[in-house]
């Protein structure tokens, strides 16, 4: 640690000091050594400020660190968690709507396969043409439709119900992912808070960038994340403010086509 | 007809054999990403693939590839049906070979129309 000296003794001071003690005016030369002191006093209560706000910006910092690690070892494990949840919940979702779909299926067709035999005599029936033995035929056919038809909408309407209730995963989901959102939101913040408390700013940030990148493709860094190896992205939530993506199914098409497709 | 769907995950490879299915496809196998997929399409007689592009392991669009680089395989129609919309990509899957391309989310009426188109075009 160096401290300037504002004011160093002059020689007329040493002179004058030296005159007093030599003439035994103790009080006077101790008066003059406080003012010779004095200038150099005002320099150490300075530099003792300024220490003291380093200081105190580097407690400062220091918690904006401990909160940091916090976020690093407590919230963020607990974010991948959360979001492994969202996946296994909407994966669960999917496969339940899907067992009751994939019942569907086959009740459906069982009863549509029944109206296909009860139609031709049916038919043969509202021609006034139906002869006894078809008849007889005809109503077996619809007796079995009445029954099957009851029973399968029974069992379809209960696995419309689970269809439904596998819905849920909406709610749930929702919740968590919006409190990752806070998370990432308050990652974000301190990350900023702490190169402010360095003071580094964005201009700063963005100049660095600028020097260490070619000129012309810094704008394109800075305002899209990086896309990982062989260019795979997936879904574009963005597809509005982006020129370099396609729409829908007719912008592929479109382009398959003037691609001689 | 033969057909094997590669999807890394396994709601999207049942949605699709569920649309095959529909569209009278009923021998269909699966695999969960280009790695699995290649060795299985060497040792079947498969007659058509239907692939995501975005997987661990080896992606779709590699395994495009190595169909077209593989004699025995080459001639097989290829599918993709991905999430991946950059007109870049679309432009490397036609150049690679592609015979079709569909963008997620999709619906069961173009998964129709795209294999018509497919079927038709290879008589």
């Amino acid at each position: 640690m160096t401290i300037a000296m504002g004011n160093t003794v002059t020689l007329e001071q040493a002179k004058l000091l030296v005159e007093y003690l030599e003439n035994d005016q103790q009080d006077k030369a101790d008066q003059l050594l406080a003012e010779i002191q004095n200038p150099i006093n005002s320099d150490l209560f300075a530099e003792i400020g300024k220490l003291t706000r380093q200081l105190h910006d580097s407690l400062m910092n220091f918690q904006l660190d401990s909160r940091l690690s916090d976020l690093a070892s407590a919230d963020i494990p607990d974010a991948k968690e959360r979001l492994n949840y969202v996946i296994e919940r909407t994966e669960e979702a999917a496969n339940k709507t899907m067992d009751a779909v994939e019942s569907i299926f086959p009740a459906v067709d069982e009863i549509q396969a029944q109206l296909q035999l009860v139609e031709p005599n049916w038919q043969k029936l509202m021609r006034n043409d139906i002869d006894l033995a078809g008849f007889k035929g005809l109503c077996q056919h619809i007796d079995k439709l009445l029954k099957m038809t009851g029973k399968e909408t029974n069992n379809i309407h209960t696995l419309m119900t689970d269809v439904l209730m596998a819905q849920d995963f909406q709610d749930l989901t929702g919740q968590v992912i919006r409190k990752v959102i806070d998370l990432v939101r308050e990652v974000e913040e301190s990350l900023i808070g702490m190169l402010t408390a360095f003071g580094i700013t964005e201009s700063m940030l963005s100049e660095r960038t600028g020097s260490e990148d070619n000129a012309d493709n810094t704008e394109v860094k800075k305002s899209s994340p990086k896309v990982g190896k062989n260019l795979v992205e997936g879904p574009i939530i963005n597809v509005e403010e982006r020129d370099d993506v396609v729409a829908d199914q007719d912008d592929v098409d479109d382009l398959l086509s003037s691609l001689g497709f | 007809m033969k057909v094997l769907v590669v999807d890394d995950f396994s709601t999207m490879r049942r949605i699709v054999k569920n649309l095959l299915r529909d569209l009278g496809f009923t021998n269909i196998s699966e695999a969960d990403d280009g790695s699995t997929a290649l060795p299985m399409l060497q040792g079947g007689d498969f007659d058509f693939v239907v692939t995501d592009w975005n997987m661990p392991g080896m992606q779709g669009i590699d395994l495009l590839k190595a169909i077209r680089a593989d004699e025995s395989l080459a001639h097989l129609p290829v599918l993709l049906i991905t999430a991946e919309a950059k007109k870049e990509q679309i432009v490397m899957a036609a150049q690679a070979g592609v015979n079709g391309y569909i963008v997620k989310p999709f619906t069961a009426a173009t998964l129709k129309t795209k294999l018509e188109k497919i079927f038709q075009r290879l008589g």
